[in-house]
């Protein structure tokens, strides 16, 4: 355990000591505070907003900034796997007493950490922004709101990341990665009124939409949602998984 | 001079019944229709240095990542220390140090936080084991510096410094010399030729600078269109046959004339234009030699060794052809 704990260490320090990490992670904090500057002078959807807490839960889903933070972890972590073959330190990973399973496995907790650590700034970049704008705090009622939308975005981020992962690691294409999450967090707020869309992962992804309006289409359920979702996001681990552990690692 | 002498005898007495370390079974690599790697078989025993030698395109690099579990084995197996590389790949690759081509490395972190990640991923590295390999290679300067910021001699050092990390019993070299200048090759040899002797490694090099095999290989496993063409000793080449000799001298004729009699020197060529000899003749035989010269009034002026050097060989081997 002890061994994989170190991996992890690895994979997240690749990712953090690239002067790069800090790129995405300032936009996410700039884009926070701007839009929270926007709505606050020139909206009236916000007249309501009485605390940061309450700003929160209505900002951190999918609709609010959710979007923008999991398009940023998409483009943070989409070269987790092709990198190593871009840079060609892929033989320096592979060549030691670690099982290619046990090596994947590590990326993969780096990018979902990588997600989370995106959430945590959207969410304490929107709290510092709405608490200047709408006050400071909240009742308990809104933060356990707040803290909804934020699992909620983590979600939605994550399904997408784990989408461009899975693409990475079959592609060894940095950019193809960042286009497959990409273009999957943009088919989100298409809804294709069939009923065999809702097993499709695009309308299942934002999970905050049963709350603000309601099932985009029948016989969906939060519950349905979820394991749609699980479903898709072990069907692409198994397939990244599957890729990297069988390719022949030449050039 | 002395000390290598030395080391290459402690080398060969180290050999003899010496664990085999690396042990190719009829290694097979196909890819599509096309056998790249066929059949090969070889050994390494411990404390070895070992040229894998062939022209471009012979699969040098391709049995190199089977062996070192990157590209998958088409059939038979690499054995390293006992355990196979295919059913336990763990167990066999944590004796194996490796570069396999170029040494790559994350540019943007320094040379201690790379050899840092490699250290993760073993079991028992210890800060003390990177500063002891670091200090080996002669990183002291370098070691917080950007690798970005490295020249190739120095990447090719910090990619043998993270091969040795957790000691290894082989080491697997995949042209290490690679865009060095003269001296960083003369300078990776010694170093090769040193951990060899102080870390007690077997070690595989490939290359195509046949001069430099030469130098520092006990053994050369010379393959061509990926298959075994032969296997030769070097070290022990020269001493079964009688060497061949140059001698240049004032008289050459008169100098053949009287080497005539003497049986023990056979004299092949009279180079008129060098006002040289070529002959073959044992050490313990050229005392004799001489006095018979001088006796005939031929002024010997110098007695050189003309060994016929592996480029020659390898050649002949291959087919000359063939090579880059
Ligand atoms: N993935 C592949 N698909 C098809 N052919 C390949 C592949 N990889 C290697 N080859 C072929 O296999 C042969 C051996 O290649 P390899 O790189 O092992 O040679 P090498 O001995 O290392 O050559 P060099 O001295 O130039 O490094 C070459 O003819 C090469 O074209
Ligand atoms: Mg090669």
């Amino acid at each position: 355990m002890r061994n994989f704990t170190r991996l992890i260490q690895n994979e997240w320090l690749k990712l953090t000591k690239k002067r790069s990490f800090w790129v995405p992670v300032a936009m996410l904090a700039a884009i926070s505070v701007l839009v929270t500057v926007m709505l606050y002078k020139f909206s009236t959807n916000v007249a309501e907003v009485d605390s940061a807490a309450q700003y929160l839960a209505s900002m951190l889903g999918a609709s609010g900034l959710g979007q923008f933070a999991a398009i940023l972890a998409v483009v943070g972590t989409a070269g987790i796997v092709a990198q190593e073959y871009s840079q060609g330190t892929i033989k320096f990973l592979l060549i030691r007493s670690r099982s290619r399973g046990e090596i994947l496995a590590s990326k993969y907790i780096a990018a979902a950490g990588y997600t989370l650590m995106m959430t945590l700034v959207a969410g304490v970049s929107l709290y510092a922004a709405g608490g200047f704008a709408f006050g400071f705090g909240g009742t308990g009622a809104q933060w356990a709101d707040a803290l909804q939308s934020g699992i909620y975005g983590f979600v939605y981020s994550l399904v997408y990341v784990t989408l461009s992962f899975m693409m990475g690691a079959l592609t060894r294409s940095t950019g193809v990665a960042i286009g497959a999450g990409l273009m999957g967090s943009m088919f989100g707020g298409i809804v294709i009124f069939k009923d065999f869309y809702k097993y499709f992962l695009f309308p299942n992804a934002d999970l905050t939409i049963y709350e603000k309006v309601g099932p985009p289409l029948p016989g969906m359920s939060i519950g349905f949602s979820l394991t749609v979702l699980g479903v898709y996001m072990a069907l692409f681990l198994a397939a990244g998984y599957t890729g990297f552990k069988r390719r022949d690692v030449a050039g | 001079m002395t000390l290598t002498q030395r080391n290459m005898s402690q080398e060969t007495e180290r050999a003899d019944g010496a664990e085999t370390v690396l042990q190719l079974e009829n290694l097979t690599k196909r890819i599509g229709r096309k056998t790249i790697v066929d059949h090969l078989s070889f050994e390494v025993k411990q404390g070895e240095i070992v040229g894998l030698l062939g022209p471009n395109g012979a699969g040098k690099t391709t049995a190199i990542r089977m062996m070192t579990g990157l590209i998958r084995i088409s059939g038979g197996d690499v054995r390293i220390a006992g355990k196979s590389i295919r059913a336990q790949f763990k167990e066999a690759i944590v004796h194996v140090g490796g570069i396999i081509e170029n040494p790559e490395f994350y540019p943007y972190m320094s040379g201690f936080d790379n050899l840092k990640q490699a250290a993760r991923m073993t079991d028992s590295v210890t800060d003390t084991r990177i500063r002891e390999v670091i200090a080996l290679l002669g990183l002291e300067e370098a070691q917080y510096k950007k690798v970005k910021t490295y020249s190739l001699g120095m990447r090719q050092r910090l990619g043998i410094a993270q091969a040795l990390l957790d000691r290894p019993k082989l080491l697997i070299l995949d042209e290490p010399t690679n865009g060095l200048d003269p001296a960083g090759i003369r300078e990776m040899r010694d170093y090769l030729k040193q951990i060899a002797c102080s870390e007690r490694i077997a070690i595989l090099v490939s290359s195509h600078l046949l001069s430099e095999i030469e130098q520092m290989c006990s053994r050369v496993v010379v393959i061509q269109n990926g298959r075994l063409v032969t296997e030769q000793s070097v070290r022990h080449r020269t001493d079964s046959q009688q060497p061949a000799i140059r001698i240049r001298v004032d008289k050459p004729e008169q100098a053949q004339e009287a080497l005539r009699t003497l049986g023990q020197v056979q004299v092949q060529e009279v180079r008129e234009a060098e006002s040289e000899l070529l002959c073959r003749v044992s050490d313990t035989d050229i005392p004799g030699m001489i006095d018979t010269l001088r006796l005939a009034g031929v002024a010997v002026y110098r007695i050189t060794e003309t060994t016929k050097s592996l480029e020659d060989e390898f050649l002949q081997w291959t087919g000359g052809s063939q090579i880059a």
